[in-house]
């Protein structure tokens, strides 16, 4: 087939195809940049009207819409009574992201290690194949079983009112963020080679100490990156959570049961009302926390990334 | 190469239809207030069968009925509450009644969601803004001397809206208008900036009031009242809200036209206006003209000729404003002389 | 020593219940999808479509459907441009951005784009809520699953085979259309049908980007709002209708099945590909 000329043989195609494959990777790094410089400069006004008091308020009012005059601060204005302070979603996300960590990293580590160790590699696919379908549960649905199962649940306990609120969140938070884990930690422990394991053996001591002392220390670096990838996950989360925080506004929860709130939730809840003011701030205020939440996210997974990279160059060999 | 000419292939068929799409019938989008949601339902489907125009109806909240009527994305922007002065600055809209509603006060108390409690103003604040912190608080049994024994020492969860809201504007408005404090703190508006309450709870549109009452025991929650089927299903309380002469009175076709009636004649050209605690010994304290906001600059002709069909259609006594639709959600036909300014609205639409 | 052993069955024993209880999760939220949404599923929600309280799922099924196509459609032509790049084009610091962007992009808040979308098109570039608003926020979701699993496939392709083909004159194009696209597709079909999975199941970047609609839609790109399973879920659980509640089930279960027959077919494409390949 090659002997016949084609029009693929010819140099304008060799040019063509380079040419265009070259913008559709230059469109997909483009699109980054695209989100981050457009979000920054929409929220502009925002980041010059709130200040610093963005990360230290506590209370998100998009002023009166009903009320005469307006505020100025540095040149920009926003109805009258109009203060965005952020605190209260940061602290959200912040904390929602944390303590599913806390619950999901042990039981991934444990899902992952019985999954290596333990399920006989024949039914392995099997098991890994459900662990995937946990990954592909849409948002939604987590958050539809949480509000209908969960969070009454919750609700029983004494002293939890409601039962939406930060212990809901947590709870859907480490159940989505699991299967990614567990897949990530599988496949660094599967990649590392068997004899780290072997010889710890040989030197003595159990299996359970092999993995403790001699695998996992050795595939840290995988670990690591698994875990931050699965915090910008939560910390991204969006539906589910909205469904089941309790939609927190100007308070911080006092204990575990009470409403809460996150970037991700509050983008979506108040952008309605954010639309109704006329003067614009509060659509860019929510953008300047799309942007808080981006670079957030952002650090996340960078580290994340090198910390893979790190680990894919020192335990690659 | 195949693969490449097949997305061709599908890219053209793309456009191609585009035209296609354009021609169909015309298309009417009505977004906002979830309280109007069920009334549109009926209308629409009762509209529809006579005349070939697709409406799409969706229950969002007010906020996002005026928003999406000023950008365009909707033709009919649902809203209990009228546009501020701001915002009609901005991009002067129309805001047409069509119709009376009103807004219960509902509650989750088991063994007393069979009673009407006497509520007032200042004490609804109270709970809103976490001074009254339990079901028992002597406020709270002075207005209830009759049961006062049996109000639970339980903390009270205070339900709102988490979306920009037009029942949470009339809401705000009956308690700015009743309680000082409340006036200079919090104010009114469809999105208001509540107080910081720790255990307080956000919920999306009035089906999630509903259901969030519901599953929480010990909950109060502000509900428009064409929700009333679903709360007396769904087990909910509601309260006798004390009026500005001083009496209490629940939510009655008798009680919410006797308000109507009080604001009814101070109602300006473009309709902008309060009836929230209208003067009346037997004026029920929190009620609104349901608002469509509408842009009175609609370029295509079809659309145009469309919009200004319908909404000529739901405040006719012979469309819209009949009483098998109103009365299934509890609403109240606009007065006659409300009809004519709706309609005077309606005619400024070119 | 017996202390030790204890202690090693302990722990075993704590993991494998951590695998089960995993397992159990998915079962028991399948279950209540399951449980609730099956009696939901009358024939006529097939074809009748969504109105008020209650109605079909017409609109949303053939929504979902349409915006997952078309987004599927822009991320093919743009996520295996990229890919062929990578392997084919870039010089070694071209590759590696690419890469690293293409992770970024990947842990970007679903709603972050949503959002962007939102201000940039729907009301900046005021095309309304609209198929390519939402299509577009599900290409930009998807593109990163749609690169890495091409940009795998094409750099397995064995370097015998590529220099052979380069040895025998072919140039680039040739050996891309006729060397690697053959050898590569299953993993790369296995790329477009995880992307499928992901989109299927997005919610957030669609509300503020397609809209809603309880019509059936229609092609017209811009200015007409398009349903979507995931809505119906969202909404109409906070609906408080015993109907309602129906759809909202019926909708997730859906959800599900499709989710995890994509999911399922991608798997088994994967087996297939190299278990083929083993035999070679």
């Amino acid at each position: 087939m090659i002997q016949r000329p084609s029009r693929l043989q010819r140099p304008n195609a060799q040019i063509a195809l380079g040419g265009l494959t070259g913008i559709a990777a230059l469109a997909s790094v483009l699109i980054i940049v695209l989100m981050l410089v457009f979000l920054a400069i929409y929220a502009y006004p925002a980041i010059r009207f709130n200040g610093l008091g963005f990360f230290s308020g506590t209370i998100w009012n998009i002023g009166n819409q009903y009320g005469s005059g307006s505020v100025t601060r540095n040149g920009f204005s926003a109805e009258p009574g109009a203060i965005f302070g952020a605190i209260v979603f940061i602290f959200g996300s912040v904390a929602t992201s944390t303590l599913a960590m806390l619950i999901a990293i042990p039981f991934s580590i444990m899902v992952a290690m019985a999954l290596v160790y333990r399920v006989h590699p024949r039914i392995r696919p099997i098991a890994n194949a459900l662990v995937e379908l946990m990954a592909g549960v849409p948002s939604v649905v987590y958050g539809l079983w949480g509000m209908v199962v969960l969070v009454p649940l919750i609700a029983r306990l004494p002293g939890a009112g409601s039962g939406n609120g930060l212990l809901a969140a947590t709870i859907i938070l480490a159940l989505m963020v699991t299967p990614i884990m567990v897949a990530t930690i599988r496949d660094v422990v599967l990649a590392q080679s068997a004899t780290i394991f072997e010889a710890s053996m040989a030197l003595g001591g159990t299996s359970w100490q092999a993995v403790t002392r001699a695998v996992l220390p050795s595939v840290r670096g995988g670990v690591v990156a698994s875990v931050l990838l699965a915090f910008g996950r939560a910390l991204g989360e969006t539906m589910a959570v909205l469904m089941v925080c309790g939609s927190a506004i100007n308070s911080l929860p006092q204990n575990i049961y009470q409403p809460v709130n996150t970037i991700a939730a509050v983008i979506v809840s108040q952008l309605e009302s954010a639309l109704t003011d006329s003067s614009g701030m509060a659509q860019r205020s929510l953008a300047e926390l799309a942007v808080v939440l981006f670079l957030i996210t952002l650090a996340v997974n960078i580290i994340a990334r090198v910390a893979l990279h790190g680990a894919d160059r020192s335990e690659g060999q | 190469m195949r693969k490449l000419s097949i997305t061709a292939l599908a890219l053209g068929a793309a456009l191609l239809c585009t035209p296609l799409a354009q021609a169909a019938n015309a298309r009417l989008l009505e977004t906002g207030s979830s309280l109007l949601y069920p009334l549109m339902n009926l209308w629409v489907a009762d509209y529809q069968k006579g005349h070939g125009v697709q409406i799409t109806t969706q229950s969002t909240g007010s906020g996002t009925g005026i928003s999406q009527a000023i950008s365009g994305v909707a033709q009919i922007g649902a809203s209990d509450a009228y546009m501020s002065d701001g915002q009609m600055k901005g991009t002067p809209m129309l805001n047409i009644p069509l119709a009376i509603s009103a807004q219960q006060i509902n509650y989750n108390l088991p063994g007393l969601n069979g009673i009407h409690l006497h509520l007032s103003g200042p004490v609804i604040a109270g709970i809103y803004s976490g001074q009254i912190k339990f079901w028992d608080d002597a406020k709270i049994k002075a207005l209830n001397k009759n049961v006062a024994s049996k109000l639970p020492h339980h903390e009270i969860v205070a339900v709102h809206r988490s979306d920009g809201s037009g029942d949470t504007f009339i809401f705000s408005q009956y308690l700015s208008f009743s309680t000082p404090s409340w006036k200079n703190g919090p104010g009114y508006g469809t999105t208001i900036s509540w107080p910081s309450v720790s255990n307080a709870v956000g919920a999306n549109g009035n089906p999630g009031m509903v259901q969030t009452c519901q599953s929480t025991k010990y909950c109060i929650a502000y509900i428009g009242v064409s929700f009333l089927n679903e709360t007396n299903k769904a087990g909910l309380g509601y309260a006798a809200l004390l009026n500005r002469s001083g009496n209490f009175v629940l939510p009655t076709a008798g009680t919410i036209s006797a308000a109507a009636k009080a604001l009814g004649s101070k109602t300006p050209r473009d309709e902008r206006i309060s009836l929230v605690f209208a003067p009346g010994a037997q004026s029920y304290p929190i009620i609104n003209y349901e608002y469509a906001i509408v842009n009175p600059k609609q370029a295509d002709p079809s659309t145009r000729a469309a919009l200004k069909e319908f909404l000529s259609w739901t405040i006719d006594a012979k469309g819209g404003q009949q009483e098998r639709f109103l009365s299934s959600v509890h609403f109240l036909p606009l007065p006659a002389a409300i009809v004519k300014l709706s309609k005077a609205q309606i005619n400024k639409i070119e | 020593m017996i202390l030790r052993s204890a202690f090693n069955r302990l722990w075993w024993t704590v993991s494998i219940l951590c695998l089960l209880a995993a397992i159990a999760i998915l079962f028991i939220v399948f279950a209540f999808v399951a449980i609730r949404g099956f009696p939901a599923l009358h024939p006529e929600i097939f074809y009748t479509v969504t109105s008020g309280i209650a109605g079909g799922l017409a609109n949303a099924i053939a929504g979902t459907f349409l915006l997952v196509s078309v987004g599927l459609l822009m991320v093919t032509v743009v996520g295996l441009g990229t890919a062929i790049w990578i392997v084919e084009f870039a010089p070694p610091w071209g590759k590696s951005t690419v890469r690293f962007a293409i992770d970024i992009l990947s842990g970007v808040p679903s709603i972050v784009v949503g959002y962007f979308l939102y201000v940039a098109l729907v009301e900046a570039l005021g095309w309304g809520f609209s198929l390519m608003a939402g299509a577009l926020a599900l290409a930009i979701f998807m593109l990163p699953y749609v690169v890495r699993s091409a940009d795998i496939a094409l750099s397995k392709v064995p370097p015998a085979m590529r220099e052979g083909a380069f040895a025998l004159g072919a140039r680039p194009a040739m050996v891309v259309f006729t060397i690697a696209f053959p050898w590569a597709a299953p993993g790369i079909l296995t790329g477009l049908l995880v992307a499928t999975g992901i989109g299927l199941g997005e919610t957030a970047p669609l509300i503020y980007t397609a809209g809603w609609s309880n019509y059936m839609p229609t092609l017209a790109p811009t200015y007409s709002p398009v349903g979507y399973l995931t809505y119906v879920v969202w909404t109409y659980i906070s609906q408080p209708f015993a109907k309602s509640h129906e759809l909202a089930y019926a909708a997730a279960l859906l959800l599900m099945v499709f989710i995890f027959t994509t999911n399922l077919l991608a798997r088994s494409f994967l087996e297939y590909s190299s278990s083929s390949r083993g035999r070679r």
